[in-house]
């Protein structure tokens, strides 16, 4: 019953709380309009993969006009005479079959950022799922952890726009789910393994670094397939080889996505990032000259995406992460801190294979974000390349939850809760164009939430639904007020009475 | 559908017992030394031994021993321990030795190779168990940072190994407290730190520390006979180092604290970067222990850091470990120490995780970081004792991982990088070139503590190098030189400069004698006329 109501009351949020304007909009209608703050293509990477989508559907290309290119600048790379966007095209793929149904109703854009609202339910639903057959978690723990990760952190701002991060988390996720049910060596054991590698390929397609995220999952993949028993007289070893009959799934994805990377970048393993950005074409204005080809080449071969990743940069990366003012998870998030209290009671109590593969899962996300040039991921709203670790952290809330029965800390659980849903709904319903604080300070301007409670003040949203009906007649705060009431509520039923029923039916 | 295959229990069994059966410490001490060998002789081949700066002062310090306008032991000088350079003596003796640096590479190679058995046997005294402590030989011996320093004539070997063998004999004492010639071991291991680096001399405070602690009574009498004996046995042959430095201080350069006070130490030193407000940790307790801790990650390595800080938990939290809180302590020094002297002033590490960007350099006495790995890879090792083979699968994996890590070029060896790039590389101006082609003979006047160039990438023999350790020569050749040096080499602002050209009285002294012969922004070479 929870997995019917739970993800139609969330699919009514997100409604309520999508980015978008009414219309089919064009390429003209980028810059100047729809790049404003708390506009839907405020920012590069969402406008990016919008203006790959409409390049898709409407032209029928993966590369974008002069004026797509110009509206998109500067996360657009120069290759062969064409511009593309840096992102891999995944997100951009997904949405398409959106945009074109979206674009039935004069919705086309709000239609394509349904695309993350799709995933972030399907995230939910997994959280839940994995709480409660993996882990053997109270259902009530693993509603809760549904509901923290939707509507309790910074993921909530990116399940109304078009960014990779909950899509990563559901492929995660998934494939996490399955692998497991493969493990379990059911009848659909096929179905699950091909999945994982499905997942694997796809995670790929929407976000390079996938292919490392994706690791622990595989991981875990692979054990299952491996079984070593000691007897006395002798030790089997068993391998099921439908991990490599399904990987020709994984192969498959690979070899298209190769072709995509050779058809338009030359090579099937140069990726979009590794092309020469625009930016840098334009400042030295080699674009229609003669000598623009030799110079062009030559500035992609000092590109490498590997070297944006560096120790150097790590301590700095998880300060800014975790802690800073600008983009801390427990500032913005502290209902976390519960996650961490269950990664620990975890390992200590539930010391299992599945257990080590989200820890690492985790790690892996924090330390490889940590290590990038860019851990504020530009302007954005809270710690946004922590949001499929958030996702798995969420799991870890229910194991504290199932862990720690005091009332006590169920309230202190709800009170971080609380503040940290306040936080989230004050990003979804303005904006996610909040600036690092070193370029804050500079152009005297906010820097964390904060920022958007300027916008909120204001009444000045990025809701479609609030700006199309609402925006006249209430003000923010009071259109805000019923969304989160219900999340309250929610948060209520999960903590307090659902885990009362069930000691009365256990009693 | 799975594919079976079984494997009769008999055989397993019988590998197991021939691996326990394994001298593992002969295999650990043939590697070592393939590994040693292969980093040196690396190092050889792309000219990268006399990196740093200071390996090569510490090749003349000991240069100046044997062949000197006035040899002798006095040319151990006072401010850096003598024990790397009385090492060096026998090697040094032969030009190519010096000049190559491979005369300090073979101190450093022989330390490090008797460094990886006896980690090895540390952990090994602690878990009784081989393929644990087979892997933190394996953790220490292929550290990238490590295989470098040990190719140069650098002091951290030389310390590393005085106090991994102090540190494993402490250990045996202190798990048989009755074992007093083991006592005396680490004692005298102890004394080789303390002539070796200021680090040694903290070692021995803590273990003469821990001598009293375990022998505290509850009673009337804090310490009990017995360990009243053992402390003084121990401090008698432990600080004799200590003692013997500050008599050495005394005799030779009229101050026993002369390594501290003098105008050549690194608190005079650190007092310049004081006074730009660019020593970041000085009397602040948090970037210290950062500064430290981020300087020993970078060295022992991400991924293996983070192992470490587990291994270390779980050290301190099985109670089953005897002593476990002494031993961790002792491994535990040289972390302490580097945060206290960093919080004091007394040294500075600048290292680009956390040294602001508007600093004049970022990246400065890394390899202080270098200490941590002995206990890095005892940590480790205890890890991986203490796991079952799933866990152990994965601490290989990220071994592994961490290499990969180095060659993608996310992780740096940033003890090359430091001595390549960072403040600690040596210069290599113009003026040492023209020097190389241009000196035939003669005596040459120079300051070497501000590193004008290069002597033993010269042609200048050492004992015709005039520097401020040859009394009464440096003295004479300061107040007249055209009577005692037929070359002049000065850099702006050096002690040559200061005494020679920096008044146009000096300068035209100078001139009457010899003729400039060489000329760049930094620094002047003057011949004598005479000799023209």
């Amino acid at each position: 019953m929870a997995l019917i109501i739970l993800p139609l009351l969330m699919i009514a949020i997100y409604v309520f709380t999508i980015k978008g304007v009414v219309g089919n909009p064009v390429p003209l209608d980028f810059k100047n309009n729809l790049d404003q703050a708390a506009k839907p293509l405020e920012l590069s990477p969402e406008r990016g993969r919008f203006a790959l989508t409409m390049s898709i559907v409407e032209n029928g290309t993966f590369a974008l006009s002069q004026t797509l290119a110009d509206a998109v600048y500067p996360d657009v790379g120069y290759y062969g005479g064409n511009f593309y966007i840096f992102f891999a095209p995944g997100i951009s793929v997904l949405a398409a079959p959106l945009y074109m149904l979206g674009s039935k109703f004069n919705l086309s854009q709000v239609a394509s950022f349904s695309l993350s609202a799709i995933f972030a339910v399907l995230n939910a639903v997994y959280i839940y799922l994995i709480s409660k057959w993996v882990f053997k978690l109270p259902p009530w723990a693993g509603l809760f952890g549904s509901l923290v990760f939707s509507f309790g952190s910074t993921a909530w701002a990116y399940a109304v726009t078009l960014y990779q991060h909950q899509a990563t988390t559901f492929f995660i996720l998934s494939a996490f789910y399955s692998a497991w049910k493969y493990r379990q060596k059911g009848k659909w054991s096929w179905l699950h393994a091909v999945w994982v590698w499905s997942a694997a390929g796809l995670a790929v397609a929407i976000d390079y670094p996938n292919s490392l995220f994706m690791i622990p999952v595989l991981t875990f993949f692979s054990l299952s397939s491996i079984n070593i028993t000691k007897y006395k007289q002798k030790i089997n070893f068993s391998f099921r080889p439908l991990i490599i009959i399904s990987s020709l799934a994984f192969v498959i994805l690979m070899v298209i996505h190769g072709y995509y990377n050779y058809v338009h970048f030359g090579h099937p393993m140069r990726l979009s990032g590794s092309i020469v950005g625009y930016k840098a074409i334009k400042e030295k204005q080699l674009l229609g000259t003669q000598e623009s080809k030799e110079s062009i080449d030559k500035l992609a071969e000092n590109k490498n995406p590997v070297s944006y990743f560096s120790e150097e940069k790590f301590p700095m990366g998880l300060t800014i992460l975790t802690v800073s003012p600008d983009r801390g998870i427990f500032l913005y998030s502290p209902i976390y801190l519960v996650g961490i209290l269950g990664v620990i009671l975890a390992i200590r109590k539930n010391r299992s294979l599945e257990t080590s593969i989200l820890v690492a899962n985790i790690l892996t996300i924090v330390f490889l974000y940590s290590s990038w040039g860019d851990p504020w991921g530009g302007w954005a709203f809270g710690p946004r390349y922590l949001i499929p670790a958030l996702g798995i952290l969420s799991i870890f809330i229910a194991f504290s939850l199932s862990y720690v029965r005091h009332f006590i800390f169920r309230i202190i659980t709800f009170l971080l809760f609380i503040y940290s849903s306040a936080i989230a709904i004050l990003g979804v319903l303005t904006t996610n164009a909040v600036p690092p604080r070193i370029e804050a300070v500079a152009l005297n301007s906010g820097y964390n939430f904060l920022h958007n409670w300027i916008f909120f003040k204001d009444n000045h949203s990025s809701s479609v639904i609030y700006n199309t009906f609402f925006y006249k007649k209430i003000s923010l705060l009071y259109y805000a007020l019923p969304i989160y009431s219900v999340i309250l509520i929610l948060a209520v039923i999960f903590l307090f009475i659902l885990p009362r029923l069930e000691k009365r039916h256990g009693n | 559908m799975e594919i079976k295959l079984s494997i009769p229990a008999k055989i397993v069994s019988k590998i197991l017992k021939w691996m326990t059966r394994l001298d593992l410490s002969r295999l650990v001490f043939a590697f070592a030394l393939i590994i040693s060998i292969s980093g040196i002789v690396y190092s050889f081949q792309h000219d990268i031994i006399v990196s740093y700066g200071d390996a090569e002062s510490h090749l003349n310090i000991a240069k100046r021993v044997v062949h000197s306008l006035t040899p002798g032991m006095a040319q151990l000088g006072g401010i850096w321990l003598p024990m790397p350079h009385i090492l060096m003596l026998p090697f040094i003796y032969f030009d190519q030795l010096w000049r190559s640096g491979l005369a300090g590479s073979i101190v450093s190679g022989i330390s490090f190779v008797v460094s990886s058995v006896f980690i090895f046997k540390l952990t090994e005294l602690i878990t009784k168990n081989k393929s644990a402590s087979f892997f933190t030989f394996l953790v220490f011996a292929t550290n990238p940072n490590l295989i470098y320093m040990q190719s140069t004539p650098m002091t951290e070997l030389t310390l590393i190994v005085f106090f991994i063998l102090s540190s494993y004999y402490f250990v045996r004492y202190l798990l048989n407290t009755d074992d007093n010639l083991s006592l005396i071991m680490a004692a005298f291991f102890g004394f080789c730190a303390t002539l070796s680096r200021y680090d040694g001399w903290f070692l021995v405070g803590v273990e003469a520390l821990i001598i009293a602690l375990i022998h505290l009574k509850k009673k009337i009498i804090p310490i009990s006979v017995k360990g009243e004996g053992q402390m003084f046995l121990y401090i008698t042959v432990a600080f004799f180092g200590i003692v013997s430095w500050l008599g050495w201080g005394w005799i030779i350069l009229g101050d026993p604290l002369y390594f501290t006070r003098s105008q050549f130490s690194a608190k005079s030193q650190q007092q310049g970067w004081l006074a730009h407000g660019q020593l970041p940790a000085y009397h602040n307790l948090l970037l210290s222990f950062l500064y430290y801790l981020i300087t020993s990650m970078s060295n022992v390595g991400i991924l293996l850091f983070f192992v470490f800080m587990v291994g270390l938990f779980k050290y301190l939290s099985d109670s089953g470990q005897v002593r476990r809180y002494s031993i961790a302590f002792l491994m535990m020094v040289p972390f302490i120490f580097y945060v206290v002297t960093l919080f004091m002033g007394q040294s500075i590490i600048f290292t680009p995780h956390i040294t602001p960007i508007s600093f004049d350099w970022r990246l400065f006495n890394v390899r202080y970081g270098l200490m941590m790995i002995p206990a890095a890879a005892f940590f480790i090792g205890f890890l991986f004792f203490k796991s079952g083979w799933p866990a152990r699968a994965l601490l290989i994996f990220l071994f592994l991982a961490q290499f990969g890590l180095y060659y993608i070029g996310y992780s740096k060896v940033v003890t090359f990088e430091d001595g390549w790039v960072g403040l600690s590389s040596a210069r290599r101006p113009d003026a040492e070139r023209w020097l190389a082609k241009n000196y035939d003979n003669g005596l040459v006047l120079m300051d070497d503590y501000s590193r004008t160039f290069s002597v033993v990438r010269g042609k200048i023999p050492m004992q015709n190098i005039v520097y401020i350790g040859n009394k009464p020569y440096w003295e004479w050749a300061l107040a007249a030189p055209q009577n005692h040096v037929k070359w002049v080499v000065l850099q702006s602002n050096d002690t040559v400069w200061k005494n020679l050209f920096s008044t146009e009285e000096q300068q035209g002294r100078l001139y009457k004698y010899f003729k400039k012969v060489y000329t760049s922004d930094e620094i002047l070479i003057f011949e004598r006329i005479a000799d023209q």
